[in-house]
């Protein structure tokens, strides 16, 4: 009875990947037929100065997102499970985010930002370009990619608290601790199964981060230099994009793809081998 | 997405039809549907008036309007031609066709029409689409050049004549330049201080002109008016002197006077201008023929259109021409032959005039245009003297066109936006560029 699960699995994960393997060995246009090429796609990217902007402007955007949501998402969390009045009303505030298509999010965001007539700069009252600016570019996209994820990391953590047995924090109380006591040294270690999912999901989504890029800044602002030009916020996945279908080098995306997943399958492995170490407590 | 879907849905509900035998008769099955593609709302609705009589003399064929946006129409059109999801016929430009003729995906239209068919249409657009002596699409609508749309109350609130407009020289020299000052006076700050006046804070809430990174209704004209080149032949020359010298003017007028918007919202926005403009926020807006009717549907206050400011070489515009093609790849090649005739006939293409949606390029149906204008009490007069008056600048073109602007496009937004030189980042973007096209 797997056979049809399967199937699926093969025609739309396990294919696709082959083909982008395949590919990343040919040159194509989509106009002229495919070429093979051997490894020259990869000695290609592999000394491109602007592959490597890529990867550095992905890992600055999992640095800043990663630790950002992942805070905000459990104090967001620790507040929600606490039985407060609104509590629902925030819940459903907060998913919104997630729920809603990115690439439309990104749109409102553009308008929001924008320099002249936008409903930030409209509010403080100055004129600031937060896309166009070479040093608020990157933080101001990290803001709103951290916006969108917090709710759904939310869900997680207060499934992961609501799940905690009312027994063990009343011991922890009894034995004298503290809020603060009972957050770090029986909460924390107790979501641990919760933390490594979010971890990988979010790391994976966020080096996978296209939509909101594409949406509100295209890659840039650029830094030009005589060796290349560099966009400030252009990650991998965005550099995929361009070099596919804007220059229609369909063997150099490729290989760009194949050196992201050949990452994103080191850094989960390592991930797991991290908290694979640790104590896992079994509440049932 | 959700059309392919649909497609695949309608596919999938035909062969079933199919197998159970409840096919509809055969009178159905003999209608041929040929779909066509454009980027153009406006000229779309004109296409659906043409296509309806079209279908009333010709019953056993549907034609089917399909919109594709601007923003994604070049790359839909790739990778829909290389997955043979491409519709029969489409419009492409001067920019993009090359590639497509090059590698045997356009109906040879010598062929398929015949040579004479060519005999009615504008010149100037049959020669931009004729590559190594073929002719690859069936002209369409015709661009005229480049002229200046102002909004009246502005420039008489600054004292300002249409006379004084149509009179207007930009230049390098500042001795000689009459055009930024006549900019500086019409921008103004929030509190309605004019750039002119030392007191203005720096920030226009209304613009005096539209200079910004826009190749076809600034960058081009601007750099043809002062004897400069774009490209020669398909490579790219950016660092001609006297192109270096038209984008210092208008990144200084830019970033120093201050008569435009910033790049940093342009750059990323194209329709800001336009918005702005219809906003009653901009006194001059130089644009194209493609955004009249825009204009006269969409402007609330009293407008007129005068000539493009003269340049050190006289008023030079750019032209451009657009054309429908025919996919060489599809197996309805008889009924694309019927389109492409009509839509090249003088009744077929005259409903893009009627509407006053565009020039058309069939020249016995221009009148068409013309009269729709004149009727509405506009002169669309400047963007026709304009091409008469000197050779415009070449329109963008090559094989490899599209590679060329990924490579110079994220250049030229920062020499825009000021943060880069212009002499050093239009070398920058010329090396650039050219690699990319030989690589």
């Amino acid at each position: 009875m797997l056979a049809p699960s399967l199937f699926g699995l093969a025609a739309f994960l396990v294919l696709p990947i082959l083909v982008v393997l395949w590919l990343s060995f040919q040159s194509w246009d989509l106009l002229s037929p495919i070429t093979p090429v051997g490894g020259a796609n990869y000695a290609d990217v592999l000394s491109d100065p602007t592959f490597y902007n890529s990867l550095a402007v992905t890992l600055f955007f999992v640095v800043i997102v990663i630790p950002v949501q992942t805070a905000l998402g459990m104090i967001a969390a620790s507040l929600l499970t606490r039985g407060l009045p609104g509590s629902l009303f925030f819940r459903t505030i907060y998913i919104l985010p997630w729920v809603c298509a990115p690439l439309a999010l990104g749109i409102v965001w553009r308008w929001i930002l924008a320099p002249s007539d936008g409903l930030l700069n409209d509010l403080i009252g100055s004129r600031i370009e937060w896309l166009a600016d070479p040093a608020l570019a990157l933080p101001s996209v990290a803001a709103v990619v951290v916006w969108s994820n917090v709710g759904y990391i939310t869900l997680f953590f207060m499934a992961g608290l609501l799940n905690i047995p009312q027994h063990i924090l009343d011991a922890a109380s009894i034995d004298g601790a503290g809020p603060i006591a009972t957050f770090f040294r029986i909460k924390l270690p107790l979501l641990r199964p919760t933390t490594f999912f979010v971890l990988v999901t979010s790391i994976i989504s966020v080096f996978q981060l296209f939509d909101q890029i594409y949406a509100l800044t295209g890659g840039g602002p650029f830094v030009v230099t005589d060796a290349g030009t560099y966009g400030r916020t252009d990650v991998v996945a965005s550099r995929i994009y361009s070099e596919a279908f804007a220059t229609f080098d369909l063997g150099r995306a490729a290989v760009m793809a194949v050196v992201l997943l050949v990452l994103l399958v080191v850094l989960t492995i390592g991930q797991q081998l991290y908290f694979g170490k640790r104590t896992t407590y079994d509440l049932s | 997405m959700a059309q392919r879907f649909l497609s695949f849905a309608a596919v999938i509900a035909a062969s079933a039809l199919a197998l159970t035998g409840c096919a509809a008769g055969d009178a159905e099955d003999e209608k041929t549907t040929v779909s066509f593609r454009l980027w153009d709302s406006t000229v779309a609705s004109a296409y659906e008036e043409s296509f309806a009589a079209f279908e009333k003399e010709n019953p056993d064929i549907d034609v089917k309007v399909n919109i594709v946006g601007w923003g994604d129409y070049w790359t839909k059109l790739r990778t829909d031609v290389a997955g043979k999801t491409m519709d029969d016929l489409f419009w492409v430009n001067n920019s993009y066709f090359g590639a497509y003729a090059d590698s045997g995906n356009l109906v040879n239209i010598d062929s398929a029409l015949g040579k004479d068919a060519r005999e009615g249409w504008q010149d100037s657009v049959v020669d931009q689409f004729t590559r190594d002596d073929t002719l690859w699409g069936v002209p369409q609508l015709y661009d005229a050049g480049v002229a200046v749309y102002y909004n009246k109350d502005l420039i008489e609130a600054a004292g300002v004549t249409p006379e004084a407009l149509a009179d207007l020289s930009w230049s390098p020299d500042p001795a000689a330049d009459t055009y930024l000052p006549v900019a500086k006076s019409l921008t103004r700050d929030s509190a309605g201080v004019p750039a002119t006046d030392p007191a203005f804070n720096g920030t226009a809430a209304q613009y005096g002109t539209n200079i910004a990174y826009d190749t076809q209704a600034i960058t081009l004209p601007f750099i043809g008016s002062n004897g400069g080149v774009y490209q020669i032949g398909d490579s790219f020359a950016f660092s001609d002197p006297k192109t270096v010298e038209a984008f210092q003017y208008l990144v200084s007028a830019i970033n120093t006077a201050k008569v435009a918007p910033s790049a940093a919202d342009t750059n990323t926005n194209s329709d800001f201008s336009r918005d702005a403009f219809l906003q009653g926020k901009m006194a001059m807006f130089q644009s194209g023929l493609y955004n009249l009717k825009n204009v006269a549907d969409g402007a609330q206050f009293d407008w007129g259109v005068a000539p493009m400011p003269k340049g050190p070489a006289g008023r030079v515009t750019v032209t451009n021409g657009v054309v429908v093609a025919g996919n060489a790849a599809s197996d309805k090649q008889d009924a694309i032959a019927e389109v492409l005739t009509w839509l090249g006939s003088e009744e077929g293409n005259s409903y893009l005039g009627k509407t006053g949606a565009a020039v058309p390029a069939v020249e016995s149906a221009q009148a068409d245009y013309f009269d729709y204008w004149e009727g509405k009490g506009v002169s669309v007069d400047p963007f026709f003297d304009v091409v008469e008056g000197a050779p415009p600048i070449p329109a963008p073109t090559g094989a490899n066109y599209g590679k060329g602007f990924e490579a110079f496009d994220p250049i030229f937004q920062e020499i825009f936006k000021g943060t880069l030189d212009p002499k050093v980042g239009l070398k920058q973007a010329e090396d650039a560029a050219n690699a990319a096209i030989s690589g």
